[in-house]
């Protein structure tokens, strides 16, 4: 009977823990199954953005269509490419946008709002043909899209403003034409950049899924 | 910012500043557009923000300047360049409740919402990390002078000596970070958290938005 026991006690210690519970610990760790590490380099990719585009209130009020995002259209593509091509994962550009937004929402709150929603459509167009991130060819369609996405948002924007504040849109169609052309032209090359940057590095081995 | 009595709630911050740009750009064709923005000025050095002014007082009449000069060679319309120095300057002005804000201060205020702490996480690390970041983009410009890489403007030399060990170190970098922050008991759950210094709305915001809204108004009745 002791040794019945002692062969039950033995066998309960034995038993391997319970898978369930693992899973719970490992998702209360993440948000939206993101984890620290990919927040992190998400907003140091923002902090890029931020920097390289600094120069943005001096093309604030060229009064020129598009001439924002022809300034800083290879900034908006390449980083949140690279950023996309490390965390894989719905509302990447999302969180992207809204870190780098933060100083926008003082110096041009329409722009944070606007990034904002190009960024949800953005996502919402690569997600529905390629279903997730883990293609290229995925991060490269949702950053190539999401700062040209901008230029309608702030066509309607200059439109309603226009009688009264701003003269933005140029009456000559070939410039904005031209203008809208340049800028899709500059966030593909940024985006083929982003993508080429981080395979590289994953080659290397610095950037690791 | 001396202190923290001396600052802003944060989202009066924003607020104050979504309006003051607004306002600006709405009325920057009237003639009485400088006086409005004047009273903005004075508002915010009143509030805790004149450190913030004074910085972004030479800024905004150097580059507002140069702005309605080339407005009025382009034009020659002094109208058009003073509308452009009001909108420049209005730019300027909405900048300084936020450079009166740290990063800290308003990532409590966002944590004491109940924003997700992986918003505010991010939101904080992208504000402090400008600094850092400079820091780094100058090490990486150094270490291509040594190398003798050739300039900079060049795309081959950019993508290969600039842009590739500048990743490969923010990569590093945001690997020592995100462990910085997890070995300090960050995490992302929804558990319970202490905020240290709660930010709150204070009387004095109270007034401060109602001289904003007020400037406003009065600029409305006029026009």
């Amino acid at each position: 009977m002791k040794q019945n026991d002692l062969t039950e006690t033995l066998l309960e210690n034995t038993q391997p823990e319970a898978p369930v519970e693992k899973k719970a610990t490992k998702e209360k760790k993440s948000f939206l199954g993101y984890q620290i590490k990919d927040i992190v380099f998400l907003a140091v990719m923002s902090a890029v953005i931020l920097v390289t585009s600094a120069f943005m209130p001096l093309l604030l009020h060229i009064p020129l269509f598009g001439v924002i995002q022809l300034g800083l259209g290879l900034q908006f593509s390449m980083f949140p490419a690279i950023g996309l091509a490390k965390v894989r994962k719905p509302f990447s550009l999302v969180f992207m946008s809204v870190f780098s937004g933060v100083v926008l929402l003082f110096m041009n709150t329409v722009m944070f709002v606007c990034l904002l929603f190009c960024a949800l459509i953005a996502e919402g167009v690569s997600l529905l043909i390629f279903r997730s991130y883990e293609k290229d060819v995925a991060c490269f369609v949702a950053c190539a899209v999401y700062f040209p996405l901008s230029l309608p948002f702030m066509y309607v924007w200059y439109q309603i403003m226009g009688g009264t504040v701003l003269s933005y849109v140029s009456s000559i169609w070939w410039v904005t034409a031209l203008m809208s052309i340049a800028v899709v032209a500059l966030c593909c090359l940024g985006s083929f950049l982003g993508v080429r940057i981080s395979k590289e590095l994953k080659k290397s081995g610095v950037m690791k899924k | 910012m001396s202190g923290d009595k001396n600052i802003l709630y944060p989202l009066t911050g924003i607020l104050s500043a979504v309006v003051i740009l607004l306002s600006g750009l709405i009325f920057a064709k009237n003639i009485w557009c400088p006086v409005l923005l004047v009273w903005f000025f004075i508002w915010l050095m009143l509030f805790g923000c004149y450190r913030a002014c004074l910085k972004v007082l030479l800024p905004m009449l150097v580059l507002g300047g140069i702005f309605a000069g080339i407005t009025y060679l382009a034009s020659g319309d002094g109208m058009s360049a003073m509308s452009m120095m009001n909108r420049m300057a209005a730019v300027f002005l909405a900048v300084v409740p936020g450079t009166s804000i740290t990063p800290v201060q308003m990532a409590r205020c966002l944590s004491s919402l109940r924003m997700p702490r992986a918003v505010t996480l991010g939101m904080l690390i992208a504000l402090s990390f400008v600094p850092l970041l400079t820091l780094e983009i100058r090490r990486v410009r150094e270490a291509m002078v040594t190398r003798g890489a050739g300039s900079i403007f060049s795309p081959q030399i950019l993508y290969r000596a600039f842009l590739i060990p500048l990743i490969t170190r923010l990569v590093n970098i945001s690997d020592t970070l995100s462990l910085s922050v997890e070995t300090r008991g960050f995490t992302l759950s929804g558990s319970d958290y202490s905020i240290y210094h709660l930010q709150s709305f204070r009387p004095k915001d109270a007034v401060y938005i109602i001289g904003i809204v007020l400037g406003v108004v009065g600029m409305a009745v006029i026009v």
